[in-house]
This record gives C-alpha cells, structure tokens and sequence, in this order.
C-alpha cells in the first residue's frame, strides 16, 4: 500500500510540476498567479499522500497550512499588478 | 518508489530555482520566488522536518511573497527616474552572490565527519521539560536564551521600519494595504478564510509544544489573515501611535523575560524552568509569543507610517 501511495504522489508531483512549468511561462500575469493556487492543492494532495505513505500523521498539518496560505498567496500576487496603479506614491500624499 | 517522488521534487526545485534566478521581470521573480518557497515545504517535508516545512509554508507563502511584492511596487517610480545600478554595480552583485553560493555550497557538500550532532541529547532530556517535540524543547527550553534574543530582534525590526516614517506622518496610519482588484470575491475570501485560518493559527501554536508546530509558524498564519482582511479593506491598518498596539508588540518578549526572571527565584538561574512547572510555562510563553509575532509580521508588512494621524 506505502508504494502505491508513493507512486501516486510522484505522479501528482509530476502532473503539478508540467502545469507549474506552464503556468510560469505565462503569457499573463494571471497564469503565473495560478502557480501558486496550483501548489497549494497540488502540494496539499502530495502531503496527505505521503503523510499516509510514511505514516507521518504530523504531515498533514503541512497540507492545511499549504491549502490555507496558497489562497492568502494568490490575493498577495494581486497587489502589485503591472500597468495599475501602485501603492508606492503613498509617501509623497 | 519514494525515490521517485524525491527525483521529480529535486528536478522541479532546480527548475524553479533557475527560472527565478533568470526571469528578467521582478514581479515574476518573486512570483516565482514563492513558487520555489511551497515546494521547499516539500522538500522539508520529505527530510521529515515537519516543523521547518510548517514555518517554510507559513512564511514563504504567508509573508516573504507579501514583503516582496511591496517592496516591488516601492521601486518603480525608483526605475522610471532611470535610477538603474551601473553594469559595474551589477556584476559585483552577481560575484558576490555566486562567492555566497560556492561558500554555502562548499560547506553543505563536505560536511564534518562524524557529524555532530546533540540530537540524541536532546531526546534524552525532553522529559524534564514536560514538551513531546524535541523542536521546542530545543527552542525554549534548551536554546532559550537565543529563541528571546530572537524574539527581541523582531521588535527591533518594528522599530527600524517604523524609523523610516517621515516626520509629518509620525504616528499615523500604514499605507492602506487595499488591493487594485477588491471585488466581491476576494471580500467573500476575506471573510471566509480568516475564522478558518485563526483556528488554524491557535492550532499550531497549541499542537507545537508535543507535535511539530509552534509559535512562529501560528503567529505567521494569524499575521496572513490580519493582512487578508487588510487588503480586502476589512479592517484598516493600524495607526502605529496606539499605545495598546505598541503594548501587543512588546507583550510576547515581556513576558518570555519574566518568565526568565521568575525562573532566577524559582531554580536558581535566568531562563530555568522549575521541572514540575517548565510546561505551563512554556505553552504561556508561546501563546504571549504566537500573539506578538502576528501583530509584528502585520505591521512589519505594513510599513512605514504613510499617512498624518487623525485628531
């Protein structure tokens, strides 16, 4: 069963790895955002898997904080936006 | 099969690694910065460092990615006055950083032998402390003193962002922190995500004293979710006058140095925990401590004042 498990993570890890390496790509800032969101499920799914594989039970709390955080990443990344406007002129006001 | 997992983690941290490094826009760097952050959790997370994997995925995605995009967002009117570093300044920066990377390199690659190690020490005398996880034990009780130097040093942090205030701003709020996108949406997150992420947050800091967890790790998810509500215009940033913020930044350490005090009368030495007592007060440190350290990470992602106070 661990191997099985394993097997799925490694699996998982590579499936989310392409769709990292696409998502960083581009073409738009919005896609690069998603890497984020992608490892936090991604990454969330690859601990549950390999907390069970290796009996590590302590793991899964790297899962939630992964699902919890990604989601507070991805609202990070949309501060500072290209072409809007930014918060930097804030000291001249 | 597990050497699978740890073959496809190592390729995809290299690749990220050198995307970070040779992307030519900033913002995408740090993008991709974060990216490299999560799956170093993993990597932790497969060394079976649970706890170093915790404060990398709180800290990496919580916290360094906020403090770095802000300070992106500072630099452009910085570049568009065509204030760019010289080639000259440019190369010396990259050797500079390639002799820290060959240094680092050298030192993790030829390691002592044997390697020394006071793990099995630690194991022998977790049961004086009263804790489960060897992690704290090591980080208050045994190491202690470094863990409040450390703690000290985040109010020194506070201290030095705030000094860059300018002086008709003293006393005034942070620059609102709201983002270009609010939308339904991200108010939506902002309200739902937060009941969840304190619950988390108390979790950890709770768990850490016999699971791996702790109160940095705590104090950094609780941070995220002040900051959320920050950029979904829920809550406003402080006003950094407030006697009763500046009291919550030094709460933490105050009450880690009285508890060192208090151990000079009860056992004899600064920072000594009575056996029978050591627990109780470790787990009120951590709680005074997870506090103070998410008030701090707020603020230190906040920044300077940018605005006059309000009478």
């Amino acid at each position: 069963m661990p191997e099985f498990l394993y097997a799925a993570a490694a699996l998982v890890l590579l499936l989310t790895g392409l769709g990292l390496m696409r998502m960083l790509w581009g073409p738009s800032p919005a896609d690069r955002l998603m890497a984020a969101q992608l490892l936090g499920t991604g990454g969330g799914a690859i601990a549950l898997l390999i907390a069970i594989a290796s009996g590590t039970m302590a793991i899964i709390d790297i899962a939630l904080t992964l699902a919890l955080l990604a989601a507070f990443a991805a609202v990070a990344l949309t501060l500072g936006e290209p072409g809007t406007k930014t918060r930097a002129g804030e000291g001249e006001q | 099969m597990s050497l699978l997992v740890d073959l496809v983690l190592v390729a995809l941290i290299l690749m990220a690694a050198v995307w970070t490094v040779l992307v030519r826009d900033r913002r995408d760097a740090v993008i991709a910065f974060i990216v490299l952050g999560l799956l170093l959790s993993l990597v932790w997370m497969r060394l079976y460092a649970v706890d170093v994997a915790l404060t990398e995925a709180a800290v990496g995605g919580g916290a360094t990615g906020l403090v770095l995009l802000r300070a992106c967002a500072r630099l452009l009117p910085v570049e568009a006055e065509g204030r760019l570093p010289g080639p000259g300044t440019q190369i010396a920066a990259g050797l500079l950083s390639a002799i820290a990377a060959a240094g680092l390199a050298a030192v993790v690659l030829s390691p002592p032998v044997p390697y020394p190690s006071l793990a099995a020490l630690a194991a022998e005398n977790i049961h004086q402390v009263g804790l489960g996880n060897p992690v704290t034990a090591v980080l208050l009780a045994y190491r202690s003193l470094d863990t409040l130097l450390e703690k000290v040093v985040l109010v020194l942090a506070v201290i030095g962002v705030w000094a860059l205030t300018p002086d008709a701003f003293w006393g005034g709020a942070p620059g609102s922190l709201k983002s270009k996108h609010a939308s339904g949406a991200l108010d939506l997150l902002a309200r739902v995500l937060p009941p969840f992420g304190i619950v988390v947050g108390i979790y950890l800091v709770w768990n850490g004293a016999d699971h791996p967890g702790g109160t940095f790790q705590g104090g950094t998810v609780l941070a995220a979710m002040w900051l959320l509500m920050m950029m979904a215009d829920l809550a406003d940033p402080p006003e950094i006058r407030l006697k009763r913020l500046r009291r919550l930044v030094v709460f933490g350490p105050a009450v880690f140095i009285a508890a060192g005090f208090a151990g000079i009368f009860m056992s004899g030495w600064f920072l000594s925990y009575p056996p029978d007592y050591a627990k109780p007060i470790i787990v009120a440190v951590e709680a005074a401590l997870a506090l103070s350290i998410a008030v701090i990470l707020g603020l230190l992602v906040a920044g300077p004042a940018a605005e006059p106070p309000k009478r």
